[in-house]
């Protein structure tokens, strides 16, 4: 492949390079053309480009489905209809940030009482929203004129050049937005609320703090949206509730995102200016009303069907595969052998190497722990000791409650009853970021690394604690990428670091989570079966591991049902039956206990330590 | 008081007929996680077709119920093969925009045949009413209120008595495990979004007498049938019954005794406050969560 051909088909240059057309073409088309149709479809364009681009951010990257976009720009509309027919000395435009402010309240309001309600019902929970929206705008004569609606000043500039103040707002409007959105996608914030999106309960587990990411994309998703709105219902001069609060103006926006492709910078402003011409095709040549409602009604099934990821990613992945065609995948590469983390610790910054065993100070302390399941009851007054700079095995048959008891003490589900204490503090009422942040780490029984996002951007992921200024740091390079890096380095897997995590097989994705929890720094790392389901080698690799960060401090729980594994590397060990906890010992005290052979080991296993020694 | 019980009454029969339209919704919800947003949509187009047999045949509006639900019935199970099926694995967000999309749809269909002027069908005892001990009860709803409770019988029968019942029930709790035992998953599935539908249907039959009605009241319709739903909690039919009780006889009332204007807001109030407090309704149960994962 020839340097030229590569250039085309590099997605970033060809991306770029066509973004500084599309903008060049944009500042001069007032200038190209009067025409007034062209202008309004260009305006209108905008309008949803900067709606579709907001609501990337809590639908492309958090995952938020919302079919309420669409009330952001009716309250923008609203607030300078309200505002410029009070105060008519005023220069309306003085009302287009005051709009984005009352858009970014609003949306913080429905971020705040939406907090618990995910997929489904928050998307009805959006439609129900706007409808409420317009049912006030409808009643509240005295601010909106009810249905009879707002007529605002006329613009007092020069006839001549009327459309151009409208057009040039909502392109800096645009350009703005669009600047933000980038910035997010490269922050601590954007892989938050796109590990959201792929697995909020997960996200949670990694530090996460759900209510304030969430609320912080709803803010952002809108006050541009606001913004837009209030210029976007200055320029019709009139403003109701069932134009401005119309469901297919959200329609329009949610398509415009779908179509254009979301979580891509470029997607919906591409969508946007795709969507709108057919619309005014539809109303000016066929009449409007019912082909409006074929078009989009057709469009997005459509897009659901046969084109979910919209067409950027689409052709992206198209350039990708021209790209790579006769190149080997990474995927089938070998793992690496894996980095030394007395290197890494240097740089890092890690404690001194430190030994602590089994007699040491309790680092975490279950007591009575209890989860029932309707008239299950899969944790039964479980208590549990982990000492600190231990290996602590928890083992036991099938059902007995190993899971629970781990989600239990990161509070993936909450526990009925029972103290949980971590370095002398009782957690128990805290939320998994806030565990998180005081050193708790844990991998999943089957791997929950986010599908989506590369391996680099799985591991740096995580959030150590919760400051603002955190939120905004740059994830993709500088020393957070760099610390991942070593991690990656340190399990073997930096030569997969821009790889999908979906595609690893899940022997290498037991690794890279490994690497992901260990960007908490954790005092705690819970492993659920760390051993089960990869080749022997990698088992003995990550002994090996689990002993080196040990050596350093790192302390663990371990559940496994591999028993050399857990017998030549935990001390002490619990077991656990019918959700308690039945015994407890060091790993010759277990393996001679004749209850716990009788539960869980059984005769045979006896009978085989026999004939290895 | 006379004019309290009236209104009860006149509620209780509302409430069969939203009990009826509820319970086809809640049914595909059940099996097939998918919210039907199109519901309100296949209930309007059903009194469309109502009506043209009415205007048309002449064929009287209630006994046509028997000709419009099964032709509602075929167009569900055409909609399921052509639309619906590939949703059983989709993410339930996008389900949600594509029965969205089908209900922009059907509206313009219905836009396009029937035209968007309020339609009204007024069969001959549209204007009459019973007179009970100083009680005042159009004929047209005591009809439909109990028409939609034999229809609603109906579907209970089917899905507590036959065998289809059992193995609707089954899937609706586990999919792969009904397949496991020999119910073959996609034709259930296609059978329950048909007799969903087809609930629905008949259910606008019977709105359509109550009622006049434009393509465009679907929005309203949909918007009272999830506040029902979403009352009783989403998948129980039970729930759906007791959530349609509290709705329909709540609306009357509200219309009798409180500022109309306000009153469009109230479905949506519901939805957005229950969804909120108590996500699983009021019947409804919340079920293990980690299970599936693990």
């Amino acid at each position: 492949m020839t340097r030229s051909m590569q250039v085309l088909t590099d997605p970033l240059r060809v991306g770029r390079l066509l973004a500084a057309v599309a903008l060049v073409l944009l500042l001069a088309f007032p200038l190209l053309t009067d025409d007034a149709y062209y202008q309004n479809m260009v305006i209108l364009s905008l309008v949803f480009a900067v709606g579709a681009s907001g609501l990337n951010i809590i639908t492309g990257f958090a995952g938020y489905v919302s079919l309420g976009q669409g009330a952001f720009i009716g309250l923008g509309g609203y607030t300078i209809g309200a505002l410029a027919t009070r105060f008519e000395s005023v220069s309306p435009w003085l009302w287009v940030p005051v709009a984005g402010v009352v858009a970014a309240a609003v949306a913080v309001l429905l971020g705040l009482v939406s907090l618990r309600s995910r997929g489904p019902a928050f998307v009805i929970i959006t439609v129900a929203f706007l409808f409420l929206v317009q049912v006030v705008a409808i009643n509240w004569v005295s601010v909106t004129n009810g249905t009879a609606g707002l007529t605002l000043p006329l613009p007092s500039w020069d006839r001549e050049i009327i459309n151009l103040p409208f057009y040039y707002a909502l392109l800096a409007i645009l350009v703005i937005q669009l600047l933000m959105t980038w910035w997010i996608r490269r922050t601590k914030l954007g892989m938050g609320l796109i590990a959201i999106r792929e697995d909020e309960t997960k996200a949670a587990t990694i530090g996460i703090n759900l209510p304030v990411e969430k609320i912080i994309a709803f803010a952002a998703s809108s006050v541009f949206v606001g913004m837009a709105g209030a210029v976007y219902g200055y320029y019709l001069t009139f403003i109701d509730p069932r134009g401005m609060f119309s469901i297919l103006i959200s329609v329009q926006i949610i398509l415009s995102l779908l179509i254009g492709g979301k979580a891509t910078l470029w997607g919906p402003v591409l969508g946007a200016f795709l969507i709108e011409p057919l619309n005014e095709i539809a109303n000016n040549s066929f009449g409007g009303g019912n082909m409006r409602l074929f078009l989009f009604g057709g469009l997005l099934m459509a897009v659901v069907i046969f084109m979910p990821k919209g067409v950027l990613p689409a052709v992206e992945s198209l350039l990708h595969r021209r790209r790579t065609a006769g190149k080997a995948g990474l995927v089938g590469a070998r793992i690496g052998p894996g980095g030394s983390l007395t290197s890494l610790t240097e740089r890092a910054g890690r404690a001194e190497p430190v030994s602590r065993g089994p007699g040491a100070a309790p680092l975490l302390e279950v007591a009575g722990l209890t989860k029932h399941f309707g008239g299950l009851k899969a944790v039964d007054g479980c208590s549990l000791t982990v000492p600190e700079g231990s290996i602590t095995g928890l083992i036991g048959p099938n059902g007995s409650g190993k899971t629970t008891v781990f989600n239990l003490i990161d509070h993936t589900i909450r526990a009925d009853s029972g103290d949980v204490t971590f370095a002398g503090e009782r957690i128990e009422r805290l939320p998994s970021w806030e565990r998180a942040h005081r050193g708790i780490g844990r991998t999943f029984q089957i791997t929950r690394l986010f599908g989506e996002m590369t391996v680099l951007e799985n591991v740096v992921a995580p959030q150590r604690s919760f400051s603002w200024q955190q939120l905004g740091r740059i994830a993709v390079s500088g020393p957070e990428a760099d610390r991942a890096e070593e991690l990656l380095e340190f399990v073997g897997m930096r030569a997969f670091r821009d790889q999908r995590a979906h595609a690893l097989s899940y022997g290498q994705q037991k690794l890279v989570e490994l690497a992901q929890i260990l960007m908490l720094d954790p005092r705690l790392i819970l492993l659920d079966e760390p051993a089960g389901g990869i080749n022997p080698v990698l088992v003995e690799r990550m002994g090996e591991m689990i002993r080196e960060l040990n050596s350093f401090g790192t302390t663990f729980l371990i559940v496994e049902h591999n028993m050399p594994f857990v017998l030549a590397l935990c001390d002490p060990i619990y077991v656990l039956a019918r959700g308690a906890t039945m015994a407890s010992g060091t790993p010759s005290q277990i393996r001679t206990d004749p209850a716990v052979i009788d539960a869980y080991l059984g005769d045979d296993f006896q009978l085989e330590q026999e004939a290895a020694t | 008081m006379t004019q309290l019980i009236q209104n009860l009454i006149l509620g209780l029969l509302l409430s069969g007929v939203y009990a009826l339209v509820a319970g086809g919704l809640t049914l595909i919800f059940g099996v097939m996680r998918v919210i039907n947003i199109a519901h309100g949509a296949f209930l309007i187009l059903a009194a469309f077709i109502t009506y043209s047999l009415w205007s048309a045949l002449g064929i009287d509006p209630l006994l046509g119920i028997l000709v419009t639900t099964p032709v509602i019935f075929a167009i569900g199970w055409v909609t399921y093969k052509t639309v619906a099926a590939p949703l059983r694995t989709a993410p339930m967000a996008s389900t949600v925009l594509l029965t969205f999309g089908l209900a922009l749809v059907l509206e313009a269909v219905m836009g396009t045949i029937w035209g968007n002027n309020s339609t009204a069908i007024r069969p001959g005892y549209g204007d009459e009413s019973f007179t009970v001990a100083g009680l005042f009860l159009p004929k047209a709803q005591v009809y439909g209120g109990l028409v939609a409770v034999l229809v609603l019988l109906a579907l209970g029968l089917i899905l507590t008595r036959t065998w289809l019942g059992r193995a609707i029930r089954a899937t609706s709790v586990n999919p792969d495990g009904a397949a496991l035992v020999g119910i073959k998953v996609t034709a259930v599935a296609a059978l329950v979004f048909a007799l969903g539908i087809a609930a629905a249907g008949a259910g606008g039959a019977i709105v359509g007498v109550l009622y006049p009605f434009v393509p465009g009241a679907h929005y309203q319709w949909i918007a009272r049938l999830l506040a029902i739903v979403v009352l009783g909690g989403m998948g129980s039919m039970r729930g759906a019954v007791l959530g349609a009780l509290i709705f329909g006889v709540g609306e009357t009332l509200t219309s009798a005794y409180v500022s109309p204007s306000w009153a469009t807001a109230v479905p949506y109030a519901i939805v957005f406050v229950v969804l909120l407090i108590r996500p699983q309704g009021l019947l409804g149960t919340r079920l293990r969560a980690d299970a599936v994962a693990a």
